[in-house]
């Protein structure tokens, strides 16, 4: 345990490491806009007022927030000091809503979407992989080309390809939105049936694409596995071949995992564009509509809390996988 | 050389992925020599239907969506050969270097590494074009390339370390030559191949990026690229007026460039790591 | 006459390459195997001494595939009866295995215990956990093994460590034979000594009754085995009683085999080291005659004309054309083979 300890010391100060430098990127990209973008943004904000008194007051909020004319390690400190107080600035956009607020009910949908889609498609494709490694018949030649096609189209680009079929056509699902139109969120029956309904087109259109990924990785550790000596060795002692594949799907799966840490910036980023094909009210389609409006505290919000997102992701599965996998156990202690 | 080339391609996997990228590649190339229409010329109504003139039909501009496709194939190869060389070119120095010298430059090496493979590089990409107000495909290219490298350094630098104390590379050591040269000659050919397949994995990502990228509205300016034409579609709501011929092709054109790359690469791989073979 | 464990009669496996072309691993191989007996079975690497041990424990997984011959275990023919019947009645019960690398021989992500409970639910209905803990420490206690092996992870052991563990997991079942296919290869001299001790000691205590012990390291045999079988590209070459084999070869691969290699054993030291040239012939080609043909020193024409057939001299035989005095004559003459 002494050894898990130290493990875990060293994750969580080169998590705390990645957290510093992601904060200073973020904070230190979207500065290098030549020009001073807060002039520019007030001016446009500001253009269809006419009283002075709340220009200026537009003005002095931004001039805040930003620290503007100050050295650029003292914005930077304000950056993180009003950070620290969960102040994320205000939107242009969106004056005079607070980034936090925007950050806030829109981070709930995108969980609620991405989490049990990722979760799903990698349950699922795992699943696949091991059974294609398994049973091999036919598999090279029709299946492994399909599924690697599938794993090829952007998830994006699958779910255009969905609403366009299930929604335009076949008129069997909702095309957009988190729930219908004309409905006001509330703790109802109607309400949560019409989110379930507007959830099933972008959450199979992760899910699937997903699939191919996940399951091809399987496939490939798990042929691996399946010519590991201890397969022959557990033959031989007179197992059940349906023992020994949960064996090797334990032992293919455990590598899984840190992949799965690996690719999830990858599939986030996928699943975000997947949310403003469907004008689902979630982080993408914040981050989406603040690009067009060139909303950077808003932006900086955004790839903030989703890189956060992604951090805390891989540092859980890290945790985790030290936990469970005894290769990585030993490796701590030598 | 030459033997190598027809082991590659005894691989029907390998093949099949060659023949695919080689017709793409043809097409681009020939396409624009035998039509040369302007493919960002308006000179149809919004949405046409495909006819007999117009395959493809028209998309949201009026513009002649095969033309369209053929040069947005174009830009998007190219801006992927571009980012896949940059990313596996960066990749390739920095995990040699560091496998190869260890110590304190392969620590901060590797930790810089570490830390760019847990920040999406999605994120990064994103934040740097909102900077950068005008994008041209070249800059998007570059842009890919300059945030994707951490894969390929990671795995340059874990090959390049089980490589460093072969005899032969010791044998170099004590002749006295030069680390480049060392490096150059005596690990290098060894992980040839699989900074090839590195290579053909980082352009297909490298199309995937700019897709994703544009579907943001950060893409390149004044150009077509496959992501872009996705982008107006879904911006001006092809799939909702059924304009299937303005989504299709390209959502298409990216998944077989994609899977031919991928294709390739499985070939390669059951070439040269005989122990994943079937 | 003691009992016959294991009965082996022209048994053929053979290797289908991608292009379907046959490689016969194992070419009419016959031997018996009695009650008590420890058989030998020595040969270079790529010679077929492991496929043979995978084709009498029947198993046969592509590439291999089983051709023809008779294998009885306990009088029953395992080529005749069906997977499952092998699986749950015969394998790790009445004929058990050790491997040839026991580094990877083990689950990695299974701790020893686990590997036994799973073992031993397979072959006895009803058994509980509790059970299975009790014989698995009684056995590890009566064969000198630490008990806090059984709780381990593989990757905690050390290589002879594993490998003995490997040995008492075959044998938790008490099978009546035992394979052992180059259990000490991989281990430094000390563990070698002790895991030869183990095997013998599992003879002795009557936890498996017969053993056959596969090696490329002929000497090694002089330790353990009361008969040895020399295989040369999947043929027998030579076969008889241990001490004879290994002091008096008659078959010139025997004969190269015990020069090539140093090992410091009674009558061995001082030998001259040789190295047999050459390699072993592709089994993809159908071989007219002598298969030792084109390395030994002493082939003459008629070697390569017709099938050479096994020689049945005294308790012993091989397979060569010539006569034994006429080999040692051989032997003896300056015609020794070339130093290289």
């Amino acid at each position: 345990m002494k050894s898990y300890r130290k493990y875990m010391t060293s994750k969580i100060v080169w998590y705390v490491l990645t957290f510093v430098v992601a904060l200073f990127l973020n904070f230190l990209l979207p500065r290098l806009i030549p020009g001073n973008p807060v002039s520019t943004i007030v001016s446009k904000i500001t253009s269809g007022m006419a009283d002075t008194n709340s220009i200026k007051r537009v003005y002095e909020t931004f001039e805040k927030e930003f620290g503007l004319n100050k050295p650029i390690w003292e914005q930077f400190l304000i950056y993180v000091s009003n950070l620290l107080h969960g102040n994320m600035g205000t939107s242009f956009g969106q004056y005079p809503r607070k980034v936090t607020d925007i950050l806030a009910s829109s981070i709930v949908w995108t969980i609620g979407l991405q989490l049990p889609a990722i979760i799903v498609s990698w349950i699922l494709g795992n699943v696949l992989g091991v059974l294609a490694a398994y049973i091999k018949k036919g598999f090279d030649k029709v299946l492994f080309p399909v599924f690697l096609f599938i794993s090829c189209i952007p998830s994006f680009g699958f779910a255009i390809v969905l609403v366009w079929l299930f929604a335009v056509a076949l008129k069997i699902a909702p095309a957009s939105g988190g729930y219908a139109f004309d409905m006001i969120p509330s703790p109802t029956l109607s309400f949560f049936l019409s989110v379930l309904q507007h959830y099933q087109l972008p959450f199979w259109s992760i899910v699937l694409v997903g699939i191919g990924g996940q399951s091809l990785g399987m496939r490939e550790m798990s042929i691996y596995e399946l010519n590991a000596d201890y397969v022959k060795y557990c033959r031989l002692l007179g197992l059940k071949d349906s023992k020994i594949v949960r064996y090797v799907f334990k032992n293919a799966v455990l590598p899984q995992i840190t992949g799965l840490a690996l690719s999830l910036g990858t599939m986030v980023g996928g699943a975000l564009i997947t949310e403003i094909v469907f004008s689902y009210p979630g982080l993408g389609s914040v981050l989406f509509n603040a690009i067009a409006a060139q909303d950077f505290p808003l932006i900086s919000g955004c790839t903030l809390l989703i890189t956060t997102g992604v951090l805390i992701a891989n540092f859980v599965i890290d945790i985790v996988y030290g936990l469970i996998d005894p290769r990585i156990k030993v490796a701590q202690q030598e | 050389m030459k033997n190598n080339f027809s082991i590659i391609f005894k691989s029907s996997k390998f093949r099949l992925g060659f023949i695919i990228f080689a017709l793409l590649l043809l097409s681009v190339i020939i396409f624009p020599i035998v039509n040369k229409e302007d493919p960002l010329k308006m000179n149809y109504t919004m949405f046409q239907n495909p006819g007999p003139n117009l395959p493809l039909g028209a998309d949201n501009f009026g513009r002649n969506e095969l033309v369209e496709l053929i040069a947005g194939g174009k830009t998007s190869l190219i801006i992927g050969i571009l980012a896949g060389g940059i990313a596996t070119g960066v990749g390739l120095i920095l995990g040699l270097f560091g496998g190869y010298i260890g110590g304190l430059v392969d620590d901060v090496l590797s930790s810089i590494t570490n830390i760019f493979l847990v920040i999406p590089s999605f994120i990064i990409l994103v934040l740097i074009s909102v900077s950068i107000s005008s994008r041209s495909y070249l800059t998007t290219a570059l842009v890919i390339g300059f945030t994707s490298w951490p894969w390929t350094a990671r795995a340059v630098r874990a090959q390049t370390i089980s490589l460093r104390n072969r005899d032969h590379v010791n044998l170099a050591k004590v002749s006295g030559y030069s680390i480049p040269k060392i490096i150059a000659t005596e690990i290098l050919p060894y992980i040839a191949s699989y900074v090839g397949m590195a290579f053909i994995l980082q352009v297909a990502s490298g199309i995937l990026s700019e897709a994703t990228i544009s579907m943001l509205g950060l893409g390149p300016q004044n150009t077509v690229t496959l992501g872009l034409m996705l982008n107006w579609a879904t911006m001006y709501e092809a799939h909702m007026s059924g304009a299937w011929w303005a989504f299709v092709p390209p959502v298409l054109m990216i998944a077989l460039i994609t899977f031919s790359l991928n294709l390739m690469n499985t070939g390669l791989d059951q070439i040269f790591n005989p122990q994943i073979r079937s | 006459m003691a009992e016959k464990l294991l009965e082996v009669k022209n048994l053929k496996s053979v290797y289908k390459t991608r292009f379907n072309e046959k490689i016969t691993a194992v070419d009419d191989v016959s031997f018996d195997l009695e009650d008590g007996k420890c058989l030998g079975i020595a040969g270079e690497s790529g010679c077929g001494k492991s496929t043979l041990a995978m084709s009498v424990m029947g198993y046969y997984y592509p590439p291999l595939f089983y051709e023809s011959g008779i294998v009885n275990i306990s009088g029953i023919d395992i080529t005749k009866i069906p997977y499952n019947q092998l699986r749950k009645e015969i394998l790790g019960k009445e004929i058990a295995y050790i491997p040839q690398a026991a580094m990877n021989a083990l689950n990695p992500t299974q701790r020893i215990i686990n590997l036994i409970e799973d073992v031993m639910e397979e072959h006895i209905s009803g058994i509980t956990k509790k059970e299975i803990r009790k014989i698995a420490e009684d056995r590890f206690e009566t064969l000198n093994l630490p008990k806090d092996v059984l709780q381990r992870y593989p990757i905690e052991l050390s290589g002879g460590m594993k490998q003995r563990t490997v040995i008492a997991i075959s044998t938790i079942l008490n099978p009546k034979i035992l394979i052992a296919d180059e259990p000490t290869s991989a281990l430094d001299v000390t563990s070698q000594k002790i895991v030869i001790k183990l095997l013998k000691d599992l003879i002795k205590r009557g936890f498996i009754k017969a053993m056959v012990f596969i090696t490329h390291e002929l000497p090694l045999l002089y330790n353990i085995a009361d008969d040895i079988m020399v295989m040369y590209a999947g043929e027998i070459v030579e076969s008889g009683e241990a001490e004879e084999v290994i002091f008096d070869p008659i078959h010139p691969y025997s004969n190269g085999l015990m020069n090539s290699i140093i090992v410091p054993e009674k009558g061995i030291k001082g030998k001259k080291l040789t190295v047999i040239p050459g390699a072993p012939p592709n089994l993809k080609y159908k071989l007219e005659g002598c298969r030792f043909f084109d390395r030994c020193l002493f082939a003459k024409d008629e070697c390569k004309i017709s099938e050479i057939n096994m020689k049945y001299v005294n308790n012993r035989s091989y397979r060569c054309v010539l006569q034994v005095d006429e080999l040692k004559e051989m032997y003896e003459d300056g015609k020794k083979p070339a130093t290289t």
